[in-house]
């Protein structure tokens, strides 16, 4: 994952926006990238918790690695989802914490949100939220958060120093960051990196 | 960037096939691009 960007970072996230957009109203077409249950499987989710997740909760999930695999979550703990998209990594998390935890995602696209806050209400989960915003720029207060999770967001992202800055600055001291991403062990051609068309393809 | 941001214990997870028989393959393929699980704590 590379910090050197040499792309519009505005131009950038409104071809993320475009994208997952698409995604969160149908999850059900072919992407460049798996989706929905089948990826869940395929990234060693446990089964007995998304089995037990209605359609809804799943279906637009679009995530690259298990950023739970590492490290399980304790009951009580407070997380921040970075880009939590239709929210299955926020589901999958307050299922973890229970109802002494509280979960809340950043997405900063609309259809997103919409998606997770209608799924969040119908499973009737009430330490879920949902907040519009960027993961430069967290709508989160200082030390809040004893977990930071994400998962296939920051290598979209234009300013990776910042958005860590910005982790470091919601996560209490001796909490966690634990996230999952893309790494490519190959160089990328430099016009291929300044493409932003490409960044989502 | 991890610890340049003050995070400590930085680990990495096995990689996953991420885009194996997706759309996204033949790209991945190409530039060996696979999916990780990252930790690190913050001191």
């Amino acid at each position: 994952m590379s910090d050197i960007t040499p792309v519009d970072p505005a131009a950038l996230r409104e071809e993320v926006k475009k994208k997952y957009r698409d995604v969160a109203i149908k999850p059900n077409d072919t992407y460049h990238f798996h989706t929905g249950r089948r990826l869940a499987a395929r990234l060693g989710y446990d089964s007995m918790i998304v089995d037990g997740m209605p359609d809804e909760a799943v279906e637009a999930f679009a995530g690259v690695a298990n950023p739970f695999s590492l490290r399980d979550l304790k009951p009580g703990e407070r997380v921040v989802d970075l880009g939590s998209g239709a929210g299955f990594d926020c589901f999958f998390a307050a299922g973890k914490v229970g109802s002494a935890g509280h979960v809340i995602g950043i997405d900063m696209t609309k259809e997103m949100l919409t998606k997770s806050r209608n799924t969040a209400q119908s499973m009737g989960l009430r330490n879920v939220e949902f907040r519009e915003g960027i993961i430069e720029e967290l709508p989160v207060e200082d030390g809040w958060a004893d977990v930071v999770i994400s998962n296939g967001v920051i290598n979209l992202c234009a300013d990776k120093r910042r958005v860590f800055a910005e982790i470091g600055r919601v996560v209490k001291s001796g909490g966690h960051l634990q996230f999952a991403d893309i790494a490519n062990g190959r160089p990328v051609p430099a016009s291929a990196v300044a493409n932003v068309d490409l960044w989502t393809a | 960037m991890i610890e340049d941001s003050g995070f400590i214990d930085v680990r990495i997870g096995p990689p996953v096939d991420t885009f194996g028989g997706a759309k996204g393959e033949p790209n991945a393929r190409k530039f060996e691009v696979l999916g990780y699980a990252f930790i690190a704590r913050k001191p």
